[in-house]
Parts: C-alpha cells; sequence; structure tokens
C-alpha cells in the first residue's frame, strides 16, 4: 500500500503545482493574495482523515468526484461562519448585500468548482490523462459528516491529500482535500511513474529518450 | 455601421450566482444590449428558437444537457452562431473538444476582463 520515496515527493510536488494554481485562482477571484501551506499525504482511515480537519466544528464544504485512471474525490473546505465572507470577496458590488445570503451556497458551490477543477486541470497536464467530473455538492456539518467517515466500514482506508490555504487580510482559513480509495491505488502509481520517467528524461525501462 | 449597438447576449450556466456576474458585467461595459438567462442546456435550445442571440455564453458542467452538448445541438441549426464556452473545466481535451465544434474557449472565473473578450467576440464578427 505504501508509497516510495520517489513517488511520495513526486505525488506532491504534482499537488503541489494543482495547487498553486487553484490559489492564483482564488487570489484571482477575491482579489487577495493566497497562503498556501506544504502538502501532505497520509494513509488513513476515514474517521483518522476528519479528526485531522478538526471534529469540534462545523465546515462548509463542496466537493466533487474525479474519474480517470482513477477516481479521487476532492474537497473544498471552509469554516462555516466564513463562507459568506468568501462569498462576498468574489462577488463584490455585483449583487446587493440582502441578496447575498440567499445565493451563498450556489456562489459557494461556483467558487468549489471553479477552484477544484483549477486544480484538476494541472493534475490532468501533469499525469497526461483526462477526468470527467461530477457535478459540485454543497455539503454542511461536522467534518465526519463532510467526509462521509459515518457511511464506511472503520477499516475503511483511503489517501489524504491535504493542503491549508489562507487569505491573511480577511484572517479566512480553509482545506483542499483529495480523497482516493486504495483500491485505485495501483493506477494512480502507475501515473506517478509515467510522471517521474517523463520528468527525468527515461522511459520505464530507464532508457533516455 | 456601429457594431457596438443592440446586442443580444444569451447566458447559459446552472449558477445563479454565475449567470447574475456576468449579466452584471455586461450591463456595465454594454448597457445598450439585451441579455436574456437559461439555467440550462434545454431551455437554451428553446430560447433560441424563440429568438437568435448574437452571442451564446455557455457553462460546460451542467445538470442534463452538458455545455457541449448544447452547443453542439445549436451549431447544428445555427452553425453561424458566436459562442463561448465560459468554464472551469480547463482540461486539455475539454478545450480541443471546444475548438473542434468552433467554440471560444475562456477560463472562469468570471471578471471584467472575461466579459471584455466575451464582447470582443461579438463585435470583431
Amino acid at each position: 500500500m505504501e508509497l516510495t520515496d520517489i513517488q511520495q515527493d513526486a505525488l506532491l510536488e504534482i499537488f503541489n503545482i494543482g495547487a498553486g494554481h487553484a490559489a492564483a485562482t482564488l487570489s484571482r477571484m477575491v482579489n487577495e493574495e493566497v497562503m498556501l501551506s506544504v502538502p501532505t499525504v497520509q494513509f488513513l482511515k476515514l474517521a483518522q482523515a476528519a479528526e485531522l480537519l478538526g471534529t469540534t466544528r462545523r465546515i462548509s464544504a463542496v466537493a466533487q468526484s474525479f474519474n480517470g485512471p482513477f477516481k479521487l474525490e476532492a474537497i473544498l473546505i471552509f469554516s462555516e461562519n466564513e463562507t459568506l465572507e468568501v462569498v462576498r470577496l468574489m462577488i463584490g458590488e455585483k449583487i446587493p448585500l440582502h441578496e447575498l445570503t440567499d445565493l451563498e451556497q450556489d456562489a459557494l458551490i461556483e467558487i468549489g468548482n471553479i477552484i477544484l477543477n483549477s486544480c484538476i486541470g494541472t493534475l490532468s497536464e501533469l499525469f497526461a490523462t483526462e477526468f470527467t467530473s461530477s457535478l459540485p455538492a454543497f455539503r454542511l456539518g461536522t467534518s465526519e459528516e463532510v467526509l462521509g467517515a459515518g457511511c464506511e466500514p472503520d477499516d475503511h482506508v483511503v489517501m489524504l491529500l491535504h493542503v491549508d490555504f489562507g487569505l491573511e487580510r480577511h484572517n479566512i482559513r480553509g482545506h483542499v482535500v483529495f480523497l482516493l480509495d486504495v483500491s485505485s491505488l495501483e493506477r494512480l502509481k502507475e501515473r506517478v511513474n509515467h510522471f517521474v520517467y517523463r520528468a527525468m528524461g527515461t522511459d520505464s525501462q530507464g532508457a533516455a529518450h | 455601421m456601429d457594431n457596438k449597438k443592440n446586442k443580444k447576449v444569451l447566458i447559459v450556466d446552472d449558477s445563479r450566482v454565475s449567470r447574475m456576474m456576468i449579466h452584471g458585467f455586461i450591463q456595465e461595459q454594454r448597457p445598450e444590449w439585451a441579455v436574456r438567462e437559461a439555467a440550462g442546456g434545454v431551455e437554451a435550445l428553446a430560447m433560441v428558437s424563440d429568438e437568435l442571440p448574437d452571442i451564446i455564453t455557455l457553462d460546460m458542467n451542467m445538470p442534463g444537457l452538458s455545455g457541449l452538448d448544447t452547443a453542439q445541438k445549436i451549431k447544428e441549426r445555427f452553425p453561424a452562431i458566436c459562442i463561448a464556452l465560459l468554464t472551469a473545466n480547463v482540461q486539455e481535451g475539454t478545450r480541443n473538444r471546444a475548438e473542434a465544434l468552433g467554440l471560444h474557449f475562456m477560463e472562469k472565473p468570471i471578471t471584467a476582463e472575461v466579459i471584455r473578450r466575451v464582447i470582443g467576440l461579438v463585435e470583431r464578427s
């Protein structure tokens, strides 16, 4: 189930580049610099993944599934009490404030759609593969509820790719997480290996090209 | 002839916020233009049959009929119509399929600059 050091390094770099493009997109939307943490990858039970995101507060999230050689679930997460501010930053003066609260969920779905697709677009290019996507869906609740931890068997293991981001001026924090079921892991490894070989200028047998 | 006057725009997007933002930017830049909205592909096809717009902005990822399927059906009837695919789906495959259909591919987020480019498409034609 483990990744080799080089596979982990390559996967994190791919995800880092994707997160970087997503952060650039978010920055253009809210007209503010977006700070990113160093991405991490872990193999966890889904309940442990939920604990990592904090179990005491309610979160708002947009989730989207991407299907290619492997299947990923991508989730953009904010604290429940910060989402209206994020929406206001994106929309600005375009919509009167009294209408904004009615549109908050719709706006958040659109933000998630843009950011998650920006990230996947980069992954698609780097993995040299195409993904089809589900429609983005809004979720509200605890991290366990948002990740669906209660719906899976206790020993269900996932690979969690995780990056934190922040809008410093407005003290807003969020997360982007990618969940991969370990049954897809071998197919992911194949694409990571392909990326490494291309990056090193060799083929899978180690011959230069 | 002044190519800026009295253009008709159809905005097609399942996101009400996106429709409002596109509509808002167009009204800022071209207040005299007539703007209509459709929340999906089926509604868009009906509205195009009712009144042909000068340009359509079209989202890609919608429930029911996708943006590309909607565009294909519209182009079958009105091959010369100008369609801008305004999408978050920035994968190369999507761009290639859009361009093969004769669509103008533009990336979300929706900004004043993106809408300026949309306006330029119909004013230059």
